[in-house]
């Protein structure tokens, strides 16, 4: 593709910029002394899919808040229609049709299905709820989305699929002419985004103009029409799809060439004996399921979202109750059952949880005192910590990980959301385990660092460890795994070894198309 | 729970139901206005001096309607003031109105000159204790109407309805467009429109306003929302609930004093109470259950059994 040089503050394509219908104009925003956006420009017209791509903490999340009235930028301007929109005023944005799905959840559990879509825009009279109203159209934006959910049910029921959706929903019912979508496919299965994507397509041919964030680059191939990548908050290019190859797009996202054929699937080594095993596990949404992993072995669990993989090795670890089934780990010469998840922990176990925002990580603290949470005991002396050896040991681990800025005094929550995930793998990458149980290890994360997180899983089951991983990214799934567990209904319901597996093999197990003597 | 035990062993409580339904209605109108603020995950715990500074606003004004006119715009006036020190100054609302609570209680002294003042207009007092409709003092009747209102405003009004996305997900409720300072002005508002009213009926059941009034109704509103089953991280409840509360603490109360059990007596039983009605809410009673459990099993009692941490750091 051809680099233009981009550092002006005009869109490229100036026979765009007539009809765009939202506009960023040079928008820099700093947090504190860091510049996340600096002078960023691009236009979307009516009925363009329009690609946003870059590492993580690239500074996406911060530009499409900015356009969605919820930061206000230190400099430039959003234009929707040739009007300048008022800077940081979530409700005019609104207004003028932008609406935008957020990366993170960001929907109110104790409200209702329909009361969650209409949130801020509930129809009254006299200042009163109308719920007839309320619920017809969250109805028509579920219908129009095509998904049926209860509207009375609480969200806190939902899955996190199923809230996505909701999420989705929501942005829809606003009837916007802008769709901002910041990594809506993170949480969801192949099967899911397919629908998603075909989704989006058919929103964009009735005109609305959609932004869309995802670092699945064949995502961005299947339905974009353009794309622009930025790199450290800065714009890199902008360009036709047609114009454009895989591999270009990632160089320009990570700045150096990235080796994507790396990705291949590791030469196990002779697995050793069994570590990690589960025999007639049950629990609320897993229906007996039996599993073991070896030192040395790396399990992948596949399947469709609520087939209970998370419950499963949340059971399995003991963070959640088992209403049957027992659980045991052998290493360093002794076996032991797991009960308690801190039990476990203190055995030698690792969890990375899907949840990162609740169950990973202690947001309002910074990056050194997290990864220093699950080692303290190395990390101390007769129970005093010892400063200087956890910022050696966090420095090195946010190297490992890759963090991106690789700051280990920063508040956690004030990372990007990928960011966010590879902190909450380092944190027990550090350990050296003896079992790793991941679920969706690398939702949210960057193709350059996921590529070193692949690397680190791999190294991890080389030097010994029993790797558990729960995956809903199918060439993750197919690269890493020795042995896939595929689930449906809480049961397994067919085991493939990595020569046998494939894609179609896996999805049409999952979604019940095909069955195999498990 | 506790009014059905309570019956069995008092059922004088019931007969003496005037009693019983007076303090109800004096600790549960001011529940009613902290539910407000309590859902969107903020404190208000100037409200009984409020409810003091009101009396004696009033009982200061010789015409009566204008007294009342004005303690109901104190009672405002404050409320916005501790909304102000919360949303625009930033102080945390436990601190902000910690330093209300302290400031009112004095003013209240400083008005009535620490005397109790005497309503100019006595009759007007004494006929305002009197039953009006059956068995129902105005003060009751008062009570019944804020709690209708208070359930529609929080059911049926956008406006209340948000409450619950301000204290329920904050980012949320900002990221929609809900403009959340506003509702944050508006719950402290009814919070202390509510305790000046409070004020208000207690200076007039009396005949005369006392600067030391509602002293002991500070923590026993916020009991009764609890046990009404709020969650003082905001987002869960509802008046109905604190009604509940208000009325099982009432009629507890009011039986302990019957049967001669001494004050400090009833205080340990009413925590208890508390510590019960906590734990046995159905949405904490497997957390707790759950960590029990797997603390005596050598598990964690940090890890939260299939239950939403939220629920289970505030019950459990
Ligand atoms: N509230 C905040 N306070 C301080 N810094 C922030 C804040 N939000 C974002 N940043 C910083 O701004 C930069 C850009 O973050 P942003 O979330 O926009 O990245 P992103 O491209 O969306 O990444 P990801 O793919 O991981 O979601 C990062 O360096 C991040 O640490
Ligand atoms: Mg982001």
């Amino acid at each position: 593709m051809d680099v233009v040089d981009e550092s002006d503050a005009l869109p490229e394509d100036p026979s765009r910029t007539g009809d765009a219908i939202i506009e960023a104009r040079g928008i820099v925003k700093r947090f504190g002394g860091a510049v996340a956006v600096d002078s960023v420009s691009m236009a979307v017209p009516p009925g363009e899919i329009h690609g946003l791509v870059g590492e993580n903490g690239a500074g996406k999340s911060t530009l499409m808040r900015v356009l969605a009235g919820i930061l206000s930028p230190d400099r430039g301007a959003v234009v929707v229609d040739g009007e300048e929109l008022k800077a940081g005023d979530t409700r005019a944005a609104l207004e003028a049709g932008i609406a935008l799905v957020h990366q993170e959840l960001s929907l109110v559990e104790e409200m209702t299905v329909a009361e969650n879509i209409l949130l801020g825009s509930t129809p009254t009279r006299a200042g009163l709820i109308k719920t007839g109203e309320l619920k017809r159209i969250a109805a028509e934006a579920l219908d129009e989305i095509g998904v049926s959910v209860d509207l009375d049910e609480p969200i806190g029921r939902l899955s996190v699929a199923l809230r996505q959706f909701v999420e989705i929903a929501r942005a829809v019912a606003r009837k916007p002419r802008v769709l901002i979508l910041d990594e809506p496919t993170a949480t969801l299965t192949p099967t899911e985004t397919d629908y998603l994507l075909d989704m989006l397509q058919r929103l964009s041919r009735r005109g609305l103009a959609i932004i869309y964030i995802s670092h699945r680059i064949p995502e961005i191939f299947r339905i974009c029409d353009r794309v622009t990548v930025l790199r450290d908050g800065r714009h890199v290019d902008t360009a036709a799809i047609s114009d454009t190859r895989p591999q270009d797009l990632v160089d320009q996202m990570v700045g150096r060439q990235l080796a994507l054929d790396l990705q291949t699937h590791r030469v196990p080594a002779e697995p050793g004996a069994v570590v990690l095993q589960a025999r007639g596990i049950r629990a609320p949404g897993v229906d007996g399921v039996d599993l073991e992993v070896r030192a040395g072995e790396i399990v992948g669990l596949g399947g469709l979202v609520g087939a209970g993989r998370t419950e499963l090795v949340r059971a399995i670890i003991g963070a959640d109750l088992r209403s049957a089934g027992e659980v045991t780990v052998a290493a360093g010469g002794r076996t032991r059952r797991v009960a308690g998840i801190r039990a476990a922990v203190a055995g030698g176990l690792a969890y990375v949880p899907e949840e990162r925002r609740t169950d990973g990580l202690a947001l309002t603290m910074t990056v050194a005192e997290n990864v220093a949470l699950p080692n303290r005991g190395r990390l101390s002396r007769s129970g005093v910590l010892l400063f200087r050896k956890i910022a050696d040991f966090a420095l090195g681990l946010a190297r490992t990980v890759g963090l991106r800025p690789p700051e280990i005094r920063r508040e956690v929550g004030d990372f990007s959301g990928g960011n966010q995930q590879k902190v909450v793998l380092a944190k027990w990458l550090g350990r050296r385990p003896d079992v790793v149980v991941l679920d969706e290890p690398t939702r949210g994360v960057d193709v350059g660092a996921k590529v070193e997180i692949h690397r680190l899983v791999k190294d991890l089951a080389d030097g010994g460890a029993a790797v558990l991983m729960v995956s809903s990214d199918l060439p993750e799934l197919l690269e890493l795994s020795d042995v896939i567990h595929i689930l449906r209904d809480g049961r397994i319901v067919g085991t493939l070894t990595a020569e046998e597996a494939d894609e179609k093999l896996v999805m049409s197990l999952a979604s019940g198309e095909a069955t195999v003597a498990a | 729970m506790v009014a059905t035990g309570t019956w069995i062993t008092q059922p004088v409580a019931f007969t003496s139901y005037q009693v019983t339904l007076g303090r109800i209605a004096l600790v549960g109108l001011v529940a009613l206005g902290l539910t407000a603020v309590i859902l969107m995950g903020e404190l208000d715990l100037s409200v009984a001096s409020t409810l003091a500074v009101a009396g004696v606003v009033m009982a200061s004004i010789d015409n009566l309607a204008l007294g009342i006119i004005a303690a109901l715009v104190v009672g405002l006036l404050i409320g916005a003031a501790n909304a102000f020190l919360v949303v625009v100054v930033g102080i945390n609302s436990f601190i902000a109105t910690l330093g209300m609570l302290f400031l009112l209680r004095g003013l209240a002294f400083v008005i009535s000159d620490e005397e109790p003042v005497r309503l100019s207009n006595i009759d007007a007092g004494i006929s305002f204790g009197k039953p009006l409709i059956g068995e129902f003092t105005p003060r009751i009747l008062l009570f019944i109407f804020t709690f209708i209102v208070m359930h529609l405003f929080l059911t049926r009004v956008r406006v209340g309805r948000e409450f619950y996305a301000v204290g329920g997900n904050r980012q949320a409720a900002r990221d929609a467009g809900i403009p959340v300072r506003r509702r944050i002005f508006t719950g402290f508002m009814i919070s202390g429109l509510v305790a000046a009213g409070s004020g208000v009926i207690n200076a007039l059941e009396r005949t005369a306003a006392d600067p030391t009034a509602g002293s002991t109704v500070l923590l026993s509103s916020f009991a009764a929302a609890i046990v009404g089953g709020i969650l003082l991280n905001g987002g869960r409840g509802s008046v109905f609930g604190t009604l509940l509360g208000a009325t099982s603490l009432g009629i507890l109360q009011v039986a302990l004093t019957l049967s001669v059990v001494q004050v400090d007596v009833q205080n340990i039983i009413i925590g208890s109470v508390l510590f019960i009605a906590v734990i046995s809410d159905p949405n904490s009673i497997r957390a707790v259950s759950g960590s029990v459990r797997s603390f005596l099993r050598g598990g964690s009692v940090l890890s939260k059994p299939s239950v939403d941490p939220k629920e289970a750091t505030n019950n459990g």
